[in-house]
């Protein structure tokens, strides 16, 4: 489940949506090109810091937490019994640590070694994955859809009119979610059993809410394009930009740590391998 | 043609056809507004009231397409020739659904998207957003996130938005029409502001009467796509027999204040007290009042004991929390018996909804139990528990599914595997009595939203259950319509035994059909009684937010006792009278 912005006053929250943009950028590539878990897991602790500080509600991302944890344990124990890298700091990356089939079982037992090398490769995949979901969900967190248009927007040529689709359809999502499970109930209350049927069946059973559905919503859309108009949407090229950000100093000390660790990174790890297995 | 000097708006014989359609929404509207003044215009669904708004804001025919004729002036601007953004600048337009109309992701966002689109400067836009806030009341939810705002704060938010860009002219199409009583006392007082403080044209489409008894200059109706009444709202209303005609309810303050011949016509309690403590109404007239004569014609107002049997359904210490958390009921209780009429009443976010959820099972509690005949049903599922326990939704466009009425109304009995004769005459049974037997064939999405309504609530009781949960079943319809839903559920009650449970906000719904109320506030039942025991408790009333009909309040100011009906309050004033009368021959 990823986390719905909530309007906050934190620091994070306060920050130029362009500051943020560019932490989770930086982020994200430092995370794709370490492969050293020790420096993984240092980049994963600040990005948990940074979701303390915007006062991330950690415990709605149990589930995917979990959901995650199994994942990428599978994928640890099988990059670890496939796959074996070369580990710059470790003397012996062939020693086995253990048998996915241990000894003790006959006949087909000791199978599958899991190599120390392969084990620190698959904890570091994990990491990636957990380091890059934290952050994406941070960012949602403390970035409205709005200030994501008002970086579209200030691209080059891009109409705000396009950012502003962008944003609408964005919050259009949640409001087609809230119809299917009225639609879902008001099926169920007229003795629809969506668990009881064949494949086949199931899918007839759910395809007859898509008319009502698509009806629904461009009828909605139908009046949120007059309330729009109403409200002289398209009447000036010059939209003026709600909030007419300015980078103040927290600002610029973001970029300047996320484009300097980036850069930092990416250097260190081209010349002294640092960050590198 | 309705004349004032110096018009703000004016329509000279304007007739408009929706593209592709025959049929005329607007048929010769003639109507002068001037500057600073507040009119209310009323009329059935589909009297051409929405169409007529968005002539006035030029959404039509610019934006919505078809043959408009007739001429449009509004504050000295042709809309059509100008456009709908330039008009936005002049006409604001509010809608009925909030929901619809609000962008921003913050309050302070949403109404700052008017003026941004009009490429005000950043410091003009933030001087509008902070007069608009302030004067809508939003002090302190600029930062709030609209979805999450109470209905009445997003009405509030939509006409901020639209007061942000200072038009001088605010059209409201029925902005009340899903509010809660909270909510609509919240926008009305709004209006009220608007028109009255800060000087602004109101133009208000409206259903519900009482509340712009007050705030409307003049007042006019609408049916067809013409205007058959118009002038004060003293003229107006005191054409009963014409608003009765056209299905617009009269408020009952007017009602009783025509049935006892006032010399002047009430509109608020304070003027009706006014006027019998002075006697300025005509005794002869009150002689002849008809005490039997309803609103809704007949059927009998007060309680029908039915709790000398079992209960037929229970919900037992009801607790339920939704998955974001917030905690809907809270150890709710209530016991129905057969045959009953209920009503459930409380503001939005009360629990009624989630309570009447569980009793089909389509919400499982955390705690507590459901029982139907005296039996634990909480494993039960829904698709069994539909052919006991009907539940019609609040929006009929949420539970049609079919390409035909017809087999709309197969739906339901097909699933639950009802014998195929039986199910056959069933529908035919029920399409006569709703009215729709002539529209079989039709695609339900082409019936009006009244018809709607009925064959959404039909296609349940094809399904013939005992108890049938109807949720907000007069939500945005007129009173004809409202009366048309509600007759037909008494029927099912009084012919075929059925138990009807009700949701719903509208007071004067509750006092013509509820045989009981219960009262729900923070997920819970915290009060229930017949009408007139639970109006008689205004701490209450206080609790659940509720707002009881004038007529009540002013039966209680004059005698301390709660009347339901113009026409019981008329009587008891005719029996206090001929009592006065008594005691002075003594």
């Amino acid at each position: 489940m990823i986390v719905e912005y909530e309007s906050k006053q934190t620091p994070i929250h306060r920050l130029d949506p362009r500051a943020k943009f560019m932490w989770v950028v930086a982020t994200i590539i430092i995370s794709i090109i370490w492969t050293d878990p020790v420096y993984l897991f240092g980049l994963g602790v600040f990005t948990v810091i940074i979701g303390f500080m915007g006062d991330f509600p950690w415990p709605k991302m149990k589930g995917t937490f979990m959901f995650l944890l199994i994942v990428t344990a599978i994928i640890t124990l099988i990059q670890g019994a496939t796959y074996l890298p070369k580990v710059v700091w470790l003397a012996n990356p062939e020693r086995v640590a253990f048998y996915l089939i241990p000894r003790w079982i006959p006949v087909i037992g000791p199978a599958w070694p899991l190599r120390i090398g392969g084990l620190i490769y698959g904890i570091c995949m994990a990491l990636k994955v957990f380091v890059v979901l934290i952050a994406i969900s941070v960012f949602g967190y403390v970035t409205s859809p709005s200030e994501v248009v008002q970086i579209i927007v200030r691209l080059p040529f891009v109409s705000y009119k396009s950012g502003f689709v962008v944003s609408a359809a964005s919050k259009f999502v949640p409001v087609i979610q809230m119809q299917l499970a009225t639609l879902r109930d008001a099926e169920r209350s007229k003795g629809v059993d969506f668990d009881s049927g064949s494949f086949t069946e199931k899918v007839k059973k759910t395809t007859s809410m898509l008319v009502p559905l698509f009806a629904n919503a461009l009828s909605m859309a139908d009046t949120m394009a007059l309330a729009m108009e109403s409200r002289a949407f398209g009447y000036s090229k010059n939209f003026t930009l709600i909030r007419p950000y300015q980078m103040q100093a927290s600002d610029w000390l973001m970029v300047v740590f996320s484009v300097g660790g980036l850069v930092a990174s990416i250097v260190c790890l081209a010349v002294f391998k640092l960050g590198a297995l | 043609m309705f004349y004032l000097e110096p018009k703000i708006v004016s329509l000279k014989d304007v007739t408009f056809s929706y593209k592709g359609s025959k049929r005329q929404a607007l048929r010769g509207v003639s109507l002068d507004v001037k500057e600073g003044e507040c009119i209310a215009i009323l009329g059935p669904t589909g009297a051409g009231k929405s169409t007529l708004a968005c002539v006035i804001n030029g959404t039509v025919p610019r934006f919505i397409e078809g043959k408009l004729t007739g001429d449009v002036v509004v504050d000295g601007q042709i809309p059509n020739n100008v456009g709908t953004a330039q008009m936005a600048s002049r006409v604001g337009l509010v809608f009925g659904d909030p929901d619809t109309q609000l962008f921003g992701m913050t309050v302070e966002e949403d109404v700052a998207f008017g003026p941004a689109n009009l490429g005000f400067d950043y410091e003009t836009i933030m001087e509008r957003i902070t007069r608009a806030i302030e004067d809508m009341r939003l002090q302190g939810l600029e930062q709030r996130a609209p979805h999450r705002l109470s209905g009445g704060q997003k009405q509030a938010t939509a006409i901020a938005g639209v007061y942000a860009m200072l038009p001088k002219i605010m059209v409201l199409d029925e902005p009340t029409s899903m509010l809660d009583p909270e909510g609509k006392a919240r926008v009305f007082s709004i209006i009220r502001d608007l028109n009255k403080s800060f000087g602004m044209t109101i133009i208000l489409i409206e259903q519900e009467v009482d509340d712009i008894l007050e705030l409307a200059d003049r007042v006019f109706i609408m049916k067809s796509g013409e205007f058959v009444l118009g002038g004060t709202p003293e003229e107006v209303f005191a054409a009963v027999d014409e608003l009765k005609e056209v299905g617009i309810r009269v408020p009952s303050i007017v009602e009783f204040g025509n049935l006892i011949g006032a010399d002047k016509t009430p509109f608020s309690v304070e003027e009706a007290v006014s006027t019998v403590k002075s006697g300025a109404w005509n005794k002869a007239i009150v002689g002849d009042a008809p005490i039997e004569d309803r609103a809704a014609p007949g059927l009998s107002v007060g309680s029908e004991s039915t709790q000398d049997t079992a209960p037929i359904l229970e919900a037992v210490d009801l607790e339920f929390r939704y998955p974001l958390g917030v905690k809907a009921l809270d150890g709710a209780s209530l016991e129905v018996y057969p045959g009953e009429f209920v009503a459930i009443v409380g503001q939005n976010g009360a629990g009624k909804t989630t309570l009447t959820r569980h009793f089909n099972g389509l919400l499982r509690p955390s705690a507590g139990d459901i029982r139907l005949f005296g039996k634990s049903v909480l494993d039960e599922p829904t698709a069994s528990l539909c052919a006991t326990v009907g539940y019609v939704f609040q929006n009929p466009d949420e539970q049609l599914f079919c390409d035909t009425v017809e087999d709309e109304l197969r739906f339901g009995p097909m699933n639950i595997g009802m014998d195929k004769d039986r199910m056959e005459e069933s529908v035919r049974d029920i399409l006569l009595d709703i009215g729709l037997d002539k529209y079989r064939q039709v695609w339900p999405r082409y019936l009006t939203k009244g018809e709607r309504q009925r064959l959404a609530l039909a296609s349940v009781v094809a399904m013939e259950p005992e108890i049938l949960i109807v949720d907000e079943p007069t939500t945005g319809l007129d009173w004809l319509e409202s009366l048309q839903i509600l007759d037909y559920l008494e029927r099912l009650r009084k012919e075929k035994g059925k138990t009807i449970l009700i949701i719903t906000h509208d007071m004067n719904i509750v006092s013509l059909y509820a045989k009981r109320v219960v009262v729900m506030a923070n997920g819970r039942v915290v009060g229930e009684g017949t009408p007139r025991e639970v109006f008689s408790q205004p701490k209450l009333m206080e609790l659940a937010y509720l707002r009881r009909p004038q007529i009540a309040d002013l039966s209680d100011t004059l005698w301390g006792e709660v009347l339901l009906t113009p026409h019981e309050a008329a009587d008891r004033l005719k029996r206090s009278s001929s009592t006065n009368r008594e005691v002075a021959g003594k």
